[in-house]
């Protein structure tokens, strides 16, 4: 963009006054993500909250090949697999399907009530979300009273109560409950395109499905990039609260993600060297994720974060 | 250029406001305690000088120093909804004492709450933590507490007449120190004593339903499955909603195991060597029992998978006809239910699910762990008042005010014995909101309850808590107390292990009720218990050994 190291640092020092309002933020990230990370030794080392870090002993590997050699472990690999594929295969492209759909609808207060509405159930907790759920996924609840009114089943089945509904609950609650607001960075990003874009591709005869695919679906490419390559190094992760919330002895086996497998195993009962080093291995695996995904995309879209 | 001076303070006003705000953030904690500090310091050089004189064993030493400070107390549990400060009561013993106290209760779990307070080192003044949970060890052995015996020394010697000697040494470890005095502590003695036994393990049915059912009997599986099936075909609605036949409280780990097992009179113990109560055959018949009415669709999982608001509903809505439940939880929903359109359908104790011989149920009574402990944490800048604070609560004198509140206005002097007020009573057993959040009395702060105490001043329960209260006192195994939690607990190898296995269990119990046959049912629970050995169940039995062993030879002290 500049065209030489001189004109960039000129450039810099023109713009002070705005450059200066970042620095809180990397003051921010220094203070609770860089410094953090020193204290990741305590996954090699067998800490307890009782003494200084630095006086607990070291034990190597050991932690690592607890949670290795546990099947359990395995188990929730396989379940955060599970489910964070499904939302990212099925649930990525509807933010973008509905931003997309929502530029196409003219009538302004309209948009905006939709868009306004869509994104409320954002703002609610997943305490208090994951309690609706329950209750909607209940006996009597909303659910069972319109699949048995439409004649979809025939005996009211308790959802929650079967592993094998778990996955695909995560993914309709979280995608009723997040695609408003996924959808605003979309809708920010078409609202960028040039409109001059479209009315040239007017004058030349393009219709509303060809504009739509040809203008603004090419111009929001690098966003939907970035966003999926963040979103696929997060494989790993999974909405912890949600999970939580959700979850119970019942759903355990298909519900158990690796974050809920942290927290059971480490945090109850205070095993924190322990749930560092998962987390730890969870981290490095992410980063590769993360370069991967941003290599696939630079080869084949040409966008990439980096 | 005016415009240029405008954007250049704007910017110059917003980084000044940003930095004010972090500093704040950084601050806060500091600035709070200030102003607090002035009148302690002055207090510590006043009795600093006078110490000798005026420390008196036979004196409580509050009454030195009514000068007004302030302590944070953290009570461990995220339900906890009283202050301090609002309600008559409070604002009199702040009165009195010249303590105020902030009330902190965890957002989420307690444990992890003072865990994340131990990293950060800096805890509230005073702590109140359930004594089975693993962090008060590591306040102990972490250094983060004061020896409360070594405290009373050196500020309030007083403490050692008021604080009971059993308690204090059942909860001395091994340096010879104490560093948290229980509420709701029971010792056998006390309880064959008084018939007051702090057993709330019973088994409920609904009152009009049983009744009408022709009272039939629950004891045995065959019973049991009659009257399940009975319900199913007469009285499967209730006010246009399904009824669910049965409830556990506390789910697979508690309502389903221990309780279960309780119910059942399973022995904690066979010839001095602990006993594996789960692989017990009452238990398996009970256990297969269950699936057996879950195949025949006569109870459904609801009580597996139902969250705790759910579980409310039902409740208050009478929803259930058996449940396996404490009856301290129903005090509150029974009388409302009593006063409703159906006064009938409110719950009573019956006998349960018995073992083959009939025996009847054998319930946990209270013990001497109690139920919470309560420290003082070294982060505190005035452990002097603290300690004061805490013997002048555990004394009789602040039990009495704990409970009654101030003579006069709360309670009265009737035929020379102190007596809550008539109006107290009343709003006891129709409004314990109300009683607890405008006057504080009776059980609003029980963080250092002493029900030795506190219980000659208890007005007569009303008669459908009472029943229930009296069924279980009278299946209370008094001298059971002793196996309570005996389980290891925290990160040793031994407590992780337990942990595993315990967690498995919880997905293990749904898989067995849910089973298609019993020879389902068999293969499940066979492969849970190589399973079980596997996770280190030696080191658990282990541990449990070691523990009981322990605990006898403190009792016999």
């Amino acid at each position: 963009m500049f065209q030489n190291k001189a004109g960039t640092v000129k450039h810099f020092f023109r713009q002070w006054q705005l450059q200066s309002m970042v620095v809180p933020g990397i003051v921010w990230m220094f203070i609770f993500c860089y410094i953090p990370m020193f204290w990741l030794i305590i996954a090699f080392m067998d800490y307890s909250i009782a003494k200084p870090v630095l006086e607990s002993p070291f034990v190597g590997f050991k932690h690592f090949e607890d949670f290795l050699s546990d099947d359990r472990f395995w188990r929730s690999i396989r379940n955060t697999l599970g489910m964070s594929t499904i939302k990212l295969v099925l649930g990525f492209p509807i933010p973008i399907l509905f931003a997309l759909l929502l530029n196409e609808i003219r009538n302004i207060r309209f948009k905006r009530t939709v868009q306004t509405i869509s994104y409320l159930p954002h703002f609610i907790a997943w305490t208090i979300f994951g309690g609706i759920m329950l209750n909607w996924l209940g006996e009597g609840g909303v659910i069972n009273q319109l699949l048995m009114w439409l004649g979809l089943q025939d005996r009211e089945i308790l959802y929650n109560s079967d592993p094998k509904y778990f996955w695909w609950i995560t993914y309709f609650s979280d995608t009723l409950k997040e695609t408003g607001w996924s959808a605003i960075i979309y809708i920010a990003a078409i609202a960028g395109i040039d409109p001059g874009l479209y009315e040239a591709a007017e004058l030349d005869g393009a219709n509303r499905w060809q504009r739509m695919w040809h203008i603004t679906v090419q111009s929001i490419r690098p966003t939907i990039a970035i966003l999926f390559i963040l979103a696929v190094s997060g494989i790993l992760g999974s909405n912890f609260e949600q999970i939580f919330m959700l979850k119970n002895n019942m759903n355990m086996r298909m519900a158990e993600s690796l974050d809920l497998y942290i927290y059971n195993m480490g945090l109850v009962s205070g095993r924190h060297s322990f749930s560092t080093a998962v987390l730890f291995v969870r981290s490095i695996v992410a980063l590769g994720l993360l370069f991967l995904a941003n290599y696939a995309s630079k080869k084949l879209t040409g966008d990439s974060i980096f | 250029m005016k415009r240029t001076f405008m954007k250049l303070s704007m910017t110059i006003a917003l980084a000044f406001v940003l930095t004010i705000s972090i500093a704040a953030c950084t601050n806060s904690g500091n600035n709070e305690n200030t102003p607090t500090n002035q009148p302690t310091n002055n207090g510590q050089t006043n009795t600093g000088t006078t110490e000798e004189a005026a420390l008196n064993p036979d004196e409580p030493a509050w009454k030195l120093d009514t000068s007004p400070v302030d302590l944070t107390w953290f009570v461990g549990a995220n339900w906890y909804p009283h202050s301090w400060g609002e309600s008559l009561n409070s604002k009199y013993i702040s009165e009195k004492t010249g303590v105020n106290v902030k009330i902190e209760v965890p957002s989420g779990e307690a444990n992890e709450h003072i865990t994340l307070m131990m990293t950060s080192g800096k805890l509230p003044d005073l702590i109140t933590m359930g004594s089975w949970e693993t962090a008060v060890k590591k306040l102990w052995e972490g250094d983060h507490v004061y020896a409360l015996n070594e405290l009373a020394e050196q500020y309030d010697p007083y403490f050692f007449k008021v604080a009971g000697d059993g308690t204090l040494k059942w909860y001395r470890q091994e340096n010879g120190n104490t560093y948290g005095v229980p509420n709701d502590s029971y010792s056998p003695n006390l309880m064959h004593e008084t018939g007051m036994t702090a057993a709330n393990q019973t088994f409920l049915v609904r009152k009009d339903l049983y009744e009408e059912m022709g009272s039939p009997d629950l004891t045995t599986p065959e019973g049991f499955l009659n009257a399940l099936q009975l319900l199913k075909d007469q009285y499967s609605e209730y006010k246009g909603q399904p009824i669910s036949p049965f409830f556990a409280q506390g789910n697979v780990p508690y309502g389903m195991t221990e309780y279960l097992q309780n119910l059942l009179a399973i022995p904690h113990e066979k010839d001095g060597k602990v006993y594996d109560r789960i692989t017990d055959p009452d238990y398996i018949t009970w256990l297969k029992t269950f699936r057996t009415a879950y195949e025949r669709g006569l109870i459904n999982v609801d009580f597996l998978v139902d969250s705790d608001t759910q579980v409310e509903e039902k409740t208050n809505n009478a929803r259930y006809f058996m449940m396996v439940r404490e009856w301290t939880g129903m005090s509150a929903v029974n009388p409302m239910l009593a006063a409703s359109a159906n006064p009938d359908s409110y719950y009573i104790a019956v006998d349960g699910p018995q073992n083959s011989n009939g025996d009847s149920a054998k319930l946990f009574p209270g013990n001497m762990d109690g139920w919470m402990v309560t420290m003082i944490s070294k982060s505190t800048k005035n452990p002097e008042r603290a300690i004061r604070f805490l013997t002048y609560l555990v004394s009789e004198e602040g039990q009495r005010d704990l409970f009654l509140g101030k003579e006069g206005e709360t309670w009265d002097t009737v035929d020379g014995k102190p007596q809550l007020k008539p109006e107290m009573v009343q709003l006891l057993e129709n409004d314990i909101e109300k009683l607890e959040k405008e006057y504080g009395v009776a059980d609003t702060y029980w963080m250092v309850r002493n029900p030795v105490i506190v219980n000659q001043w208890r007005p007569e329960k009303a008669p459908v808590i009472k029943q229930m209260e009296d069924f279980a006192n009278a299946q209370a195994d008094i001298d059971s107390g002793i196996y309570k939690g005996l389980d290891p607990l925290g990160d040793s190898e031994a407590a992780v292990a337990w942990s595993r296995i315990s967690q498995n269990w919880e997905e293990v119990l749904p898989e067995l009720i849910t089973a298609k046959d019993e020879a389902a049912f068999d293969k499940i629970f066979e492969s849970f218990l190589s399973r079980r050995d596997g996770y280190g169940f030696a080191q658990v039995v282990e541990h449990r050994q070691a523990e009981l062993d322990a605990r006898k030879a403190k009792m016999a002290e």
